[in-house]
């Protein structure tokens, strides 16, 4: 046997599930493509303040050099970054520990830095971008290094005597890779910004469903009777509940916050979930290894999270995926309807602006149109790998 | 010429991109007119491969025959006889080979037949395939006379049953009925009677043989248990990981085996084992120390019906048992499937609610305890499984299952003298130390089951319920199983609750059996006596149907 045979076969013996699955997923194209989107999202969302800023990154003023967009970094751009941090850090650390253990800890870390950016991080309320160009023009700074893309995404360009709605690399001063929208604003920097919203939106509408139907599901399936004919109607209350509407309400009373939008929908769309995990858990109470735990006087909590829930959390992680792409359609849909956040630049109401326009310009519509379809197919892809990655008899491959 | 002539045949499966199995490798073999073979080996002998192979029922995609003929004396329908060979015929032909010439019947009744079909219809849709003139009352009326044959009373009335209405048995003998409609010359049945009960299985066995000797047919007959092969063969192959080790006359491999692969297998079946000298505990229990008594045990589940579910009657599963489980003993709880027997197992651990009834633990109540209260007792009273499959987390490491429940109840001081007390106790079961640190996945059916048991042990328990754990395994694995068990209650002052169908296993094993039926017991006493000289009707029949290996 070769040394890499041996080694496969070590790396086999330690894997657990959640590795294995991975694995298994990754290993087609389609996956791999999906998660490459889905990567380059990160990317641009975590690091969208370096991508895309009208505020110098570097400048040096006098033999001095400072960096000034870090002085107007908000809450948002803090948390993105210390979470990719933290991401990283958990990766990367050599110490083994399940995927579970990791996940938790993510999450700690990640209530803890929210809660203290909100608290510390006070950027200056007012921004005027046209300022700093006006700066580098009249050489005050003696060098400066500008973002790629030097436009913030509500930088509507006053100092610019284009008019608005220019073509993507029309000839100007002031040069947009994909245009302008109706106040000048450049396209790719709120593609580029707008895609946190894409990625926050998934996760935590998702996250809140996903919480809320394991705990509602589990309790129905493992005690069943009573307890799973009341859950069955709560379920069937909450399915009856048209979102939409729901939203346009709250909506109405309390205004255009993309978070309240998101815990709607995460609080609206768990029943999904809950009816994978019940008919999960009422397999799974009935088998061996469960009766087993049973009669060695188990405590409860150990018997449904230690020996039903990672065993029955296959079929949910696949609707997971899914329920990640139809989060980020229904808040396209709502921004589209014009019902988004008013400032933060978003997709749908990127879509939006570009119906309401007098004339159709094909930029307004092109870019977020194919950055939903890219993301909403990524996340899809994954979720279709991944299904026939957790049960091989699905498998279109023989 | 033979019937059937096997010469050489590989049968290779494709396993991922490059990767190949040689599941049959190189077997030759002959079957004559009206002649009975048997094929027995264990599990992933390749014997069901080679089945499939005759037939060529396995998928094109990942099989392939490097090597090999199979030759078949096809006796046409339209008049005149070819040899040909299966592996080489085109699908045409093939498709007139098949169910006319060489029908099969397989193991599971229950997924078998197509259940939106009534079994008539499936009767007459075989016949006339392969007999497209036959007119449709021609054919119902051969369905008819096809389902007599094989013993359905009242034909005519059950010719439009669906098969949900039917037993297992009845369905088997549809399977039959539907197998010798076209009059083959040759029947493959793979483990026809695995999944029936003994009694069902006896009567399935005679009528397999009856119906030869009136049509004449060969049948190849695949199956794993010496006992089977014994009733049914004329000519017996072993085989062995793709091939045949030993093969000649029955007889003349049943009593006088040459290959030690067939020695052994044949020294492990329970009837052959050399039955341990009687136990006697070290400490002299008292003739009324019981571990359990059982007083008046009913377990009911309710028969819903109607639009307000109300509950209309009940099926007993356990009926009114009375029952005293002696301390130190092996006792033996042995029934047909249906008979309650794993329920009551359950009902005495409290693992399932009984109805009524009191369970004492060495006179402690435990009957209306909650799950809380009984925490304490669950210490004392452990479970084993059947399915090895299924009786491990497959998400936990060994080391994280077994001393989860020392954990729970205090045992060791701290989580090192927990992993060494596993530890122990795995080696206790001839398994290794590292074993610990893998995941179920990694091991065999009968090292899962060596688990289960050490996971029942490390908690020391005074009384272990085995709910068939031995019914999975082949037979080598049995035997080892068997012996461990009683060695460990030579070591430890144990009591065990042996439910099992194998009457083989009960008379090699157990000191007391109860044999059940319907939720009720119907005979209770000494193991020699009850499988020696059995009083009761049911437990009579019950010991005939056993298949005896002793010609």
């Amino acid at each position: 046997m070769t040394n890499k045979k041996i080694e496969m076969l070590e790396h086999k013996r330690s894997s657990g599930f959640v590795s294995k699955v991975a694995r298994e997923t990754f290993a087609g194209w389609g996956a791999k493509i999906g998660l490459l989107w889905v990567v380059i999202l990160t990317i641009l969302a975590v690091f969208s303040p370096f991508l895309a800023n009208t505020v110098p990154l570097l400048v040096s003023k006098q033999g001095e050099i400072s960096a000034p967009f870090l002085r107007y970094f908000n809450v948002e751009d803090v948390i993105f970054l210390s979470g990719f941090i933290i991401l990283l850090f958990i990766i990367l650390t050599p110490i083994k520990k399940s995927f579970f253990k990791s996940f938790a800890t993510f999450v700690v870390l990640m209530t803890i830095t929210v809660i203290v950016a909100n608290i510390f991080v006070k950027p200056p309320a007012l921004i005027i971008y046209d300022d700093f160009r006006l700066k580098q023009n009249q050489g005050e700074y003696d060098w400066s290094v500008n973002a790629p893309i030097p436009y913030s995404a509500r930088d509507y360009m006053r100092d610019s005597t284009d008019t608005p709605l220019r073509e993507p690399l029309a000839k100007s001063d002031f040069p947009h890779y994909m245009g302008t929208e109706e106040n000048g604003a450049d396209v790719m920097s709120r593609m580029i910004h707008a895609s946190r919203v894409a990625l926050t939106i998934g996760f935590i509408a998702t996250g809140i469903a996903l919480v809320i139907g394991i705990i509602i599901g589990g309790l129905m399936g493992y005690f069943s009777g009573i307890v799973d004919m009341l859950g069955m109607r709560l379920l069937e209350m909450f399915e009856s509940v048209p979102v939409l509407f729901l939203l346009l309400t709250f909506v109405a009373f309390f205004g255009r916050n993309i978070y309240l939008i998101m815990i709607i929908i995460g609080l609206t769309s768990w029943s999904g979930y809950a009816r994978y995990t019940r008919a999960e858990f009422l397999k799974l109470r009935k088998q061996e290894y469960v009766q087993a735990a049973i009669a060695s006087g188990l405590p409860l909590r150990s018997i449904l999270f230690r020996h039903i829930l990672p065993n029955g959390i296959a079929p949910l992680l696949v609707s997971v995926s899914f329920g990640v792409a139809s989060a980020i359609m229904a808040e396209a849909t709502l921004s589209f309807l014009g019902l988004g956040s008013v400032d933060a630049p978003s997709w749908g109401g990127m879509l939006n602006q570009s119906l309401k326009a007098s004339t159709f310009n094909w930029w307004m519509a092109v870019y977020p149109g194919g950055a939903i379809f890219m993301t909403v197919f990524a996340y899809n892809l994954i979720g279709e790998a991944m299904r026939d990655a957790i049960d091989p008899t699905t498998s279109k491959r023989s | 010429m033979a019937l059937l002539s096997i010469e050489n045949l590989q049968t290779h499966l494709r396993v991922g991109k490059k990767e190949i199995i040689k599941a049959v490798d190189g077997i030759n073999l002959e079957i004559n007119k009206g002649e009975t073979y048997c094929l027995v080996g264990e599990s992933g002998s390749g014997k069901s491969i080679c089945a499939l192979s005759v037939i060529q029922l396995l998928p094109t995609g990942i099989s392939l025959h490097p090597e090999g003929k199979i030759l078949f004396d096809w006796a046409k329908k339209e008049g005149g006889s070819a040899i040909v060979d299966t592996l080489t015929l085109e699908d045409d032909d093939l498709r007139k080979v098949r169910g006319a010439s060489i029908a099969m019947i397989f193991q599971e009744p229950m997924t078998s037949l197509n259940p939106v079909l009534n079994i008539g219809e499936q009767i007459v849709e075989a016949i006339q395939l392969h007999h497209p003139d036959t007119s449709d009352s021609a054919a119902k009326a051969q369905a008819i006379e096809a389902m007599d044959q094989v013993q359905i009373k009242d034909a005519a009335r059950r010719f439009s049953d669906f098969p949900h209405q039917l037993s297992g048995g009845q369905r088997q003998r549809i399977m039959i009925a539907m197998a010798l409609a076209c009059k083959p010359d040759l029947l493959i049945a793979d483990e026809p009677t695995t999944a029936l009960d003994v009694t069902v299985q006896a009567e399935i066995l005679t009528l397999m043989k009856d119906l030869q000797k009136d049509i004449g047919m060969s049948i190849l007959f695949i199956t794993h248990d010496f006992g089977v092969v014994a009733q049914m063969a004329h000519t017996v192959g072993v085989m062995k990981q793709g091939k045949i080790v030993e093969q000649g006359k029955m007889r003349d491999v049943l009593m006088n085996p040459q290959h030690e692969y067939t020695q052994k297998l044949l020294a492990s079946v329970p009837e052959n084992l050399e039955k341990p000298a009687k136990f006697i505990p070290e400490k002299n229990h008292a003739d009324d120390d019981n571990v359990f008594e059982i007083k008046d045990l009913n377990v009911w589940f309710p028969i819903r019906t109607g639009v307000f579910r109300k509950v209309s009657d009940h099926i007993r599963a356990v009926d009114g048992v009375d029952l005293n489980i002696k301390r130190g003993t092996i006792l033996s709880l042995v029934g047909e499937s249906g008979c309650g027997k794993t329920t009551l197992g359950r009902a005495i651990i409290q693992l399932q609610e009984p109805t009524s009834g009191s369970v004492k633990l060495d006179g402690e109540e435990l009957v209306g305890l909650s799950n809380k209260e009984l925490v304490p007792y669950r210490k004392r009273m452990q479970i084993a499984f059947q399915d090895p499959q299924s009786s491990l987390n497959p998400r936990l490491q060994i080391v994280t299952t077994l001393i989860e429940p020392m954990t729970v109840h205090g045992i060791g001081e701290n989580k090192e003298e927990r992993i060494e007390r596993a530890a122990k106790v795995l080696e206790e079961m001839q398994l290794k130390r590292d074993h610990l640190w893998r995941y179920p996945h990694e091991f065999s059916g009968g090292q899962k089951q060596r688990i289960g048991l050490a996971r029942a042990l490390v908690l020391s328990p005074e009384f272990i319920v085995c709910d068939e754990i031995t019914s999975a395994l082949d037979v080598s694995v049995q035997a080892e199983i068997l012996q461990l068990l009683l060695e460990i209650r030579k070591k430890q002052d144990l009591t065990l609750l042996f439910i099992t169908h194998n009457i083989a296993v009960v008379e090699y094993l157990s000191d007391e059996t109860v044999v059940m039926k319907a939720g009720k017991i119907v005979e209770q006493g000494l193991t020699t006596d009850v499988c020696g000289n059995p009083q009761q009707a049911y437990t009579q029949k019950l010991l005939e149907a056993v298949p005896r290996l002793n010609l």
